[in-house]
């Protein structure tokens, strides 16, 4: 019994000392002589620049299954970004990411940034940088033909799916407050789940960003006119690369100032 | 430099406690009815793989070579997101207690199956000679000797079938895993989540661990 006592007590002494270790530490990215941020340069001197992007949105970041390239308009972003930081937009080295594990990947430096229709939001800016918004989307909802369901009032008493991870869950509530009816929630951790809960009719609605919906449309389902909170995309890299988060940050703003990022956003079809 | 482990993070995930208790009471609920799914089923096949009669020992192995050579995840997408399609639409509670009951369920077979076999042939013999019927000798003679055998595995299967639960966070179960991955996706404190989480888990395990070996180390000295 003593054992035990002693082997749980020193386990949250050390998750106490984890939690500790978090805060404590803090590194300030000293710029030296040359001027070039320690974290930017550390990226120039491995020649590429490590990139989270979705593979599972088309238009945003699609891999085809033909060609197995990941592209859309946010591999475009982050090759514009490559570009600035290595002077060459093919140095860039993509992952795929999902809602999930961005943040870790992140945070283990496994990527320098994520460009991934990662929602910006206050609770968000906390944890990590994030750029200007290059991209508002808003969310929608995607329902079964045959289900008669034409806007959200209709979904009153009903199970809408969203990811684990977006901001969909906030925005729909409000908006159901508002029209005082009541919905539940279920949330999965990847898209195609979301999508065979509602072809399986665990879900009445599949709602996520409206951009992210259009991969899914068939002619079996519909996506409603009904649109919720827009959210704006931005490109996130750690705390503490505040040099690279300057980078990026400038490279948004040339692209919007140069009109690059409207051509971006035309050449992929995206209003 | 925000770690994954901040103090501020900590701070959320003790503000939200509730949300935790909640994912706990579901993942103790649906283990201790599958559990008791998983000792029925275990029980009856178990006997079955033993019994005399050809059909029943092919019945027997079927159930325990497909479910234990599929891996859980399919099994419960099956119960989740096919039986739908045929009109049956379980609650997911539901689709977790089948799902872990069933699959331990044939490894308790298996258990059981080599506890009764590991009784002397003598045992049966003598008990079928004194007038006893196979299932009266079964009953009154073999299943109590194979009882002592058996339990050390058995709390064994419990530990794996409390961890398996968590496969229930893929279909929206609302476990403990379910609410961690919502909770920590949507704050992006991911950190104290999973470490809160991995030590319930761990406070359900370890005792029962600690159970089996006590069990057969006592098994050791009574053989």
């Amino acid at each position: 019994m003593k054992k035990i006592g002693i082997l749980l007590t020193s386990l949250f002494l050390f998750a106490i000392l984890l939690a500790g270790c978090g805060s404590a530490t803090s590194t300030s990215s000293d710029t030296g002589s040359d001027s070039t941020p320690a974290d930017v340069k550390a990226i120039q001197d491995r020649g590429v620049l490590k990139v989270g992007v979705k593979a599972d949105v088309p238009k945003f970041g699609y891999k085809d299954p033909k060609t197995d390239q990941i592209d859309g308009f946010e591999v475009d972003i982050a090759r514009a970004i490559a570009k600035k930081i290595l002077g060459d937009p093919n140095k860039v080295e993509l992952q795929a990411v999902t809602a999930k594990t961005r943040g870790p990947l992140l945070d283990n430096g496994d990527v320098d940034i994520v460009v991934a229709t990662f929602t910006i939001t206050e609770e968000r800016k906390k944890s990590y940088n994030f750029s200007d918004p290059y991209y508002t989307d808003s969310v929608g909802l995607m329902v079964k033909k045959d289900s008669g369901i034409t806007g959200l009032k209709d979904l009153n008493g009903k199970t809408i799916g969203v990811a684990q991870s977006a901001t969909t869950k906030k925005a729909i509530q409000e908006a159901a407050d508002k029209l005082g009816i009541k919905v539940n929630f279920l949330e999965f951790a990847t898209y195609p789940e979301i999508n065979t809960a509602l072809e399986s009719g665990r879900v009445d609605s599949f709602s996520v960003d409206r951009s992210i919906l259009a991969g899914y449309l068939n002619d079996s389902k519909v996506i409603l006119d009904d649109k919720f909170s827009p959210q704006d995309y931005g490109v996130a890299s750690k705390k503490g690369n505040d040099g690279l988060a300057k980078v990026v940050n400038d490279t948004i703003r040339e692209l919007k100032d140069s009109g690059e990022l409207d051509k971006l956003i035309q050449k992929w079809g995206l209003q | 430099m925000v770690g994954p482990f901040a103090w501020f993070k900590w701070e959320a995930l003790f503000r939200d406690w509730t949300l935790f208790a909640e994912g706990f009471g579901t993942t103790i609920l649906v283990s201790v009815l599958g559990l008791t799914l998983a000792m029925i089923l275990g029980t009856i096949f178990g006997m079955l793989a033993t019994s005399p009669w050809k059909p029943s020992k092919l019945m027997s192995r079927v159930y325990v070579e497909f479910i234990q050579n599929t891996p859980l995840v399919i099994q419960v997408f099956v119960l989740y997101h096919g039986l739908p399609h045929l009109g049956i639409m379980l609650h997911v509670l539901a689709v977790g207690i089948l799902g872990v009951g069933i699959y331990h369920g044939a490894y308790i077979a298996e258990v059981v199956r080599a506890g009764i076999q590991s009784i002397h042939r003598g045992q049966m013999e003598a008990a079928l000679s004194q007038g006893f019927t196979y299932w009266k000798a079964m009953r009154y003679i073999i299943l109590p000797q194979t009882l002592r055998v058996v339990f050390p595995p058995l709390t064994n299967q419990a530990v794996n079938l409390i961890k398996n639960t968590s496969v229930l966070a893929m279909v929206a179960g609302g476990d403990i895993m379910y609410h961690a991955d919502s909770w920590s996706s949507d704050t992006l404190y991911y950190g104290p989540a999973y470490v809160v989480v991995g030590l319930l888990y761990l406070s359900l395990c370890y005792p029962l661990a600690r159970l089996a070996r006590y069990l057969e180390r006592r098994a050791e000295v009574t053989a």
